[in-house]
């Protein structure tokens, strides 16, 4: 690590439970991590080792059950509903596995959104929408509804939304689970480019093709990490120039 | 989020839904089509009343002088009708009483009147008619307007001639051909001569009116009378209020001088002004708008509780877009907002839905009878202002529940 550069994300002890009556599910045990700015991370495992908990709680979506969250150097378990959703706002891109669009909105009042509750006027609103679907390369679908996009499309809408505000992390929770491979590999690329141009990323998936674009790989086993600093190779030679550079 | 944002969301969200919203209105609009229908037929009844009714019967800065109440506003008690009951009958002593005490009044005129009576011109008769029998200026107190023919004049009054003017509906009833002036009418024994026809006066209590003779008093007190110089009423009229209110007390201290009344003994006749006839009204118009709120109030609340209940559906369904709108930075307030503007605008759009109703049926009412649609603006303010409580005070407790969502939990929701 370079140590004069404070990491975005520091967690330690992280832990999340719930309890479910008679037995408690222990999502998240301990988690320790630190991520630097820039960086590319997957995070894999097994189906329920706790990638998805650990995400939501980086995204200030859910509070940890107990353990410490720093993020860009604020205590993030010391802040109150409205911190939460400024930081949500303001730090946090999030793309989800189903999109998760307003299904009656157009592709630019969707990405629009975050725009509206950080209090920006509907001019500049509009335009930078526009700008963020152009980057996409979704500039001819601004007025188009999710039912009338095709998955990649949808996808491509959802990050247009969650880059729209200039998030320090772009949060992805399995963004290709339910695109088909060719698809996947645009929106991999979409992603190494935004890496290329200083994006923080953090993304979850169990396929090791996807998780190869990425710099670095933690692995979550029952909730703990069981590796930290994992690589793939070689990843496809096209955007491998674009993301060697990024791990520290 | 702006207010303006959260309004624009909340419209295109009525928009999407239109027929649910449409239902959830319907409450409100029932509440307040009823608000504002009660009070524009109860200002149109008292304007009709103030303007019309007490004008016609009595006339402005007008008192008269009766053995008891000739006009039922139900705010007497049994007691008081009882001991009106006793009061002496008004004769033309009394007339003469009145006369000398207010020798500047600019009308007086006093008259006798049959109960229900016929009316016969050879084989056609008209039903339900009242024959009045009255002085000089009776018609002029009245403010009847002759149509065709001429009015009574001093020489019937003098001579006791029998004749007559007649009001239209009676002119109509017998004279099919319009030809009444000359004609002999009958009345009981009696037979009179049609010299004129009045102007119709029309509405709802102009009717009655429209079906009278007139014949001089004299007359009717040698012919139709059952009580020889008997009056049923002294009217007065005096040029402002302030002399009303002066004739009215020099006339009840020669009235109890000429009755040998005591000091102490109560007056043995009653004063009947058009300012009595409105405060008894205006009892049964306090009534009447009283019983209003409690009414609206019951169909704004279930108005209220409609909008509250397709609110919370309308949550549960839209639990993932809160989710969502959380996600990407929402606070509580911003979704607070949101569907409290949702639930403001369907109840505003149900009270104006409802103002137009209400004015609506009370223009129907206007058509239908004499009244005057008349909606005074503070009822549409109070119209605007409910609908805005109902909105807010229904949606307030959705708007809270989807607010306090935890976002992940609302994101997963299935
Ligand atoms: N809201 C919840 N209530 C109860 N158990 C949950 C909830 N969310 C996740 N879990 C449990 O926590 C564990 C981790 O889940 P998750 O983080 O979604 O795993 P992954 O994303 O790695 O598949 C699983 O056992 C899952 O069943
Ligand atoms: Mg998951």
């Amino acid at each position: 690590m370079e140590g004069s550069s404070q990491p975005i994300i520091i967690t330690r002890g992280l832990r999340k439970e719930y309890d479910m009556g008679a037995e408690t599910v222990y999502a998240l045990r301990g988690v320790d991590i630190e991520i630097q700015r820039n960086e590319f991370i997957a995070v894999m495992g097994p189906s329920g080792s706790g990638k998805s908990t650990l995400m939501n709680l980086i995204g200030c979506l859910d509070t940890p059950t107990a353990g410490e969250y720093v993020l860009n150097g604020t205590p993030v378990q010391d802040l109150d509903d409205d911190d939460l959703a400024r930081i949500r706002n303001e730090e946090i891109g999030f793309v989800f596995q189903t999109f998760n669009l307003l299904a009656r909105a157009t592709a630019l009042h969707n990405v629009e959104l975050p725009l509206i509750y950080a209090g920006v006027k509907a001019a500049e609103r509009r335009d930078r929408a526009a700008a963020a679907l152009d980057r996409v390369g979704l500039g001819d679908r601004m007025d188009h509804r999710p039912n009338e996009l095709s998955g990649g499309q949808k996808q491509r809408v959802a990050i247009a939304r969650s880059l729209v505000n200039q998030p320090s992390i772009l949060l992805a929770d399995e963004p290709t689970g339910n695109l088909d491979s060719a698809t996947s590999a645009d929106i991999m690329r979409l992603f190494v480019e935004l890496h290329r141009h200083g994006q923080t990323i953090i993304m979850v998936t169990h396929e090791h093709d996807i998780a190869s674009f990425a710099g670095r790989i933690v692995t979550l086993v029952d909730g703990m990490v069981a590796s930290y600093d994992a690589k793939l190779g070689p990843t496809p030679a096209s955007v491998m120039t674009a993301s060697a550079a990024t791990t520290p | 989020m702006s207010i303006a944002e959260a309004l624009r969301v909340a419209l295109s969200q009525i928009w999407a839904h239109k027929l649910k919203s449409l239902f959830s209105l319907i409450g409100v609009v029932i509440g307040i089509t009823f608000l504002i229908a009660v009070i524009t037929v109860v200002e149109g009844m008292n304007r009709y009343v103030q303007e019309d009714f007490a004008g016609s019967l009595f006339g402005v800065n007008s008192f008269s002088i009766v053995q008891r109440p000739t006009v039922q506003t139900g705010n007497y008690s049994a007691e008081e009708l009882r001991r009106l009951a006793r009061n002496r009958d008004v004769d033309l002593d009394d007339v003469e009483a009145v006369r000398r005490a207010v020798p500047d009044a600019r009308y007086i005129a006093w008259r006798n009147a049959s109960r229900m009576d016929e009316v016969w011109y050879g084989e056609r008769r008209r039903r339900n008619i009242r024959v009045i029998g009255g002085s000089e200026q009776y018609q002029a107190i009245q403010g009847w307007e002759i149509d065709r023919g001429r009015g009574l004049t001093p020489l019937d009054q003098q001579r006791a001639l029998k004749v007559a003017v007649i009001g239209p509906a009676i002119a109509e009833k017998l004279f099919p051909n319009g030809a009444a002036l000359g004609k002999r009418i009958r009345l009981q024994a009696h037979r009179f001569e049609v010299v004129g026809v009045f102007e119709r006066k029309g509405g709802l209590f102009g009717n009655a009116w429209d079906a009278a003779v007139l014949v001089p008093y004299e007359t009717f007190n040698q012919t139709l009378s059952t009580k020889r110089d008997r009056v049923r009423e002294i009217s007065v009229k005096a040029n402002n209020q302030r002399e009303m209110l002066a004739a009215m007390d020099a006339v009840e201290e020669a009235l109890r001088i000429r009755r040998g009344l005591r000091p102490g003994e109560e007056n043995d006749f009653h004063f009947q002004t058009s300012s009595g006839l409105l405060s008894a009204w205006e009892t049964i118009n306090n009534i009447l708008l009283a019983a209003v709120p409690g009414l609206v109030s019951v169909s704004l609340v279930v108005g209220g509780i409609v909008i509250m209940n397709i609110m919370l559906v309308s949550v549960t369904q839209r639990t993932r877009e809160i989710g969502v709108r959380k996600a990407m930075g929402a606070r509580q307030r911003d979704i607070m907002l949101q569907f409290l503007a949702e639930s403001s605008i369907v109840s505003l759009v149900g009270a104006a839905l409802g103002i137009g109703l209400g004015l609506g049926l009370g223009k129907l009412v206007e058509r239908l009878s004499p009244l005057p649609a008349s909606i005074p603006p503070w009822a549409l303010a109070m119209a605007i202002g409910l609908g805005l409580l109902v909105g807010l005070s229904s949606g307030i407790y959705p708007a809270r529940r989807a607010s306090r969502l935890n976002p992940i939990d609302a994101l997963r929701y299935e």
